[in-house]
């Protein structure tokens, strides 16, 4: 099983009265950056690097990291420079990133080249994956999400070809056009980086993956939902002849181990500013989804297609509407002290089988020092049990079996 | 008195089924509807229809027409609408459009203006305005929105009938595909054409603008620059009225409409 750990680098300070008062009572999109200190952000950038680099010391086989605009919730809004960063500081662990947003670059051949830099530098530890963004990404670049999905589509292939084909080559795409396809510069994996997809379930992406045979990461989806979702993704797979494994699968839960249950459980309730941002404040559903962003009539074919499987979030809203106590009831957030988190973790790998097993370990309002110990908790007893675990359940990741 | 009931159908244009209300009798009047698509056969077009033939079509993607796939921007919309006033079997027509049917109408008296009698514009998007902004209506979304585009809801006489209940889910759908529609037409640049302005001088067409006095969406300043682009025309403001005078001031709005028109005969 591959271990990888994750964290979404949040930015706290602001209230929920700055969040109430901003364009639509949005944290994301408009809510002002005139909340940002610059100089508290460097602080954190590199609170989160030397969490990365710790993690990369006591044993995790990848360091995750994603991108998100426009919002405090993530600060990785330039997730490639971190990973270049730490494709030169830290030693073994992959670097996972889950994703590039593809449909908001113009210029993919200028992404395929910095991906190819960051694999060389890493000498090969590139996860290159590759998400369609939430609508957010779509509204803070200002790419038309009616056209979202056709690039995203387009923009993968291009860069594939990028990476596997001797340049030059022309692009006469819909939605790219390049004379000269042909940047000097081409990664150190052949035939190129693993694509892993990220997601919460999407039925459209599931099958487009099942059918490139990437792993399918499921973002912290309920238990339940997620077999219905990787039900979804084994069909697509025998469709092209082939019979998925855990390598296939990956799922993300938020674990915060502490040295006592009544700790952790006091500490992971900052789990719930993450995301959700401080005060919780909804987010207006078309930020999110904006009109366009999803393809109705293929959604809405996959889903007659898949409705008698699919489960509604028995969380109302998700882990980032539920309050504490039923999120930690239903394994949705995972804290503890190493013994109660190796149980319940047990309990979440028996039931879904992933063959990549993202820990997100820290969040929100959950400090430095706090995710430190968390981590040197996770070094000596959880990691080393995490690992003995996958290998009695006969849970290969995909660099043990290919996907 | 001639019928102002409108006839329903379906007209082939590019290969795609577009759905048409047609009325009234007279020279003929095609009318280009806003970013919430045809909202049916309203008390202006049948005010109209005792003295016009009424063409409201709707747009490609919008409610019931089908949109062909290679459809995707304002000026494939452009030489579109110029098929489809072909398909209607009409030589010459007046020419009425709303915020993006305004901006449409505009867009096809540049590219084809022999096809056109006469012009009139209603708070018409399709210019930048050089002192405000045209607001964002996707960025507002729907309820938002709302406020925004009536200046007072009580004048309007359709307003129950429109809005006083929960759309059903047939309808809602039909909502969030004009949305759609209209997002992958005006995303950006958002609801102008740069080149507009340089080009309506071409337009030597009597034409009329009118403006909701009170337009939250697309500032007067907009109706201004209209008349000043457009050799032959004129700006009629109407006070104490919001971004739609067909809905919000219809006895004034066709009043200054059909005068207009009459103006022709």
């Amino acid at each position: 099983m591959f271990l990888m750990r994750f964290t979404e680098r949040a930015y706290v300070a602001y209230s929920e009265e700055d969040v109430k008062n901003s364009f639509r009572s949005a944290v994301r999109l408009t809510f002002s950056n005139s909340h940002f200190n610059p100089d508290l952000g460097a602080d954190l950038y590199h609170e989160y690097l030397d969490e990365y680099e710790y993690s990369d010391e006591i044993g995790f086989d990848g360091l995750m990291l994603n991108e998100h605009h426009n919002t405090p919730t993530c600060m990785g809004a330039a997730m490639n420079l971190e990973a270049a960063i730490l494709a030169r500081t830290t030693k073994q662990a992959k670097i996972i990133l889950l994703g590039n947003p593809l449909p908001i670059f113009d210029n993919p051949v200028r992404l395929a080249e910095e991906l190819a830099e960051i694999d060389m530098i890493s000498r090969g530890r590139l996860v290159s994956g590759f998400v369609r963004g939430t609508g957010i990404e779509s509204w803070a670049t200002n790419t038309n999400p009616a056209h979202n999905r056709e690039r995203f589509a387009e923009a993968h292939d291009l860069i594939i070809k990028t990476w596997t084909t001797p340049g030059p080559f022309r692009w006469e795409g819909k939605h790219y056009q390049f004379r000269v396809v042909n940047p000097f510069e081409r990664p150190l994996q052949k035939p190129h980086p693993p694509v892993w997809i990220p997601g919460v379930g999407s039925p459209e992406t599931i099958v487009w993956c099942a059918h490139h045979h990437y792993p399918y990461i499921y973002l912290e989806t309920d238990p339940q939902v997620t077999l219905d979702l990787m039900a979804i993704y084994a069909k697509a797979a025998r469709e092209v002849g082939y019979e998925p494994g855990p390598q296939n699968f990956g799922y993300l839960v938020r674990i915060h181990v502490q040295d006592t249950d009544e700790k952790a459980y006091k500490v992971g309730e900052g789990f719930l500013v993450g995301n959700a941002g401080v005060g919780r404040v909804p987010l207006p559903g078309d930020f999110m989804t904006p009109p366009g962003y999803n393809s109705r009539e293929a959604t809405k074919k996959l889903l007659e297609q898949y409705r008698h499987a699919l489960r509604p979030d028995p969380l109302y809203g998700g882990v980032d509407a539920a309050g504490w106590e039923k999120v930690v009831e239903s394994n949705r957030v995972i804290v503890g002290s190493p013994d109660t988190v190796i149980k319940k973790v047990r309990q979440v790998l028996s039931a879904l089988r992933p063959g990549i097993l993202g820990v997100w370990t820290n969040d929100g309002t959950i400090s430095h020092k706090d995710t430190m110990r968390c981590l040197q908790l996770m070094e000596k007893e959880v990691l080393p049990a995490l690992k003995e675990m996958g290998k009695e359940f006969n849970l290969p990741g995909p660099f043990e079996q290919a996907p | 008195m001639p019928t102002v009931e409108p006839h329903e159908q379906f007209i082939e244009v590019a290969g795609a089924q577009i759905h048409l209300l047609k009325g009234g009798q007279g020279k003929p009047l095609v009318i280009f509807h806003s970013v919430e698509g045809n909202l049916g056969w309203r008390s202006y077009h049948r005010q109209l229809a005792q003295d016009f033939t009424v063409y409201a079509p709707t747009l490609p993607g919008f409610g019931l027409s089908q949109r062909p796939p290679w459809l995707e921007t304002f000026a494939d919309l452009t030489r579109f609408s110029l098929w489809l006033v072909q398909e209607l079997g009409l030589q010459k027509v007046s020419l009425l459009g709303h915020f993006i049917g305004g901006w449409l109408a505009a867009e096809v008296a540049v590219v084809c203006p022999q096809m056109i009698e006469r012009l009139i514009l209603v708070d018409a998007a399709g210019i930048q305005p050089q002192q405000g902004e045209i607001a964002d209506i996707f960025l507002h979304g729907q309820e938002g929105t709302k406020r925004l585009v009536y200046f007072d809801p009580q004048q309007m006489p359709e307003y129950q009938e429109l809005f006083g209940r929960k759309p059903t889910p047939e309808e809602r759908e039909i909502q969030v595909q004009n949305q759609e529609n209209a997002i992958r037409y005006c995303w950006k640049p958002y609801m102008y054409d740069r080149s507009l302005p340089w080009l309506l001088p071409r337009v030597h067409l009597p034409t009329l603008i009118v403006w909701g006095r009170e337009d939250q969406i697309v500032p007067l300043e907009c109706g201004e620059l209209y008349r000043q682009a457009i050799p032959e025309s004129r700006l009629a403001v109407i006070d104490r009225c919001g971004h739609c005078p067909p809905l919000e001031k219809p006895e004034e709005f066709t009043r200054l409409v059909r005068e207009f028109l009459q103006g022709a005969s």
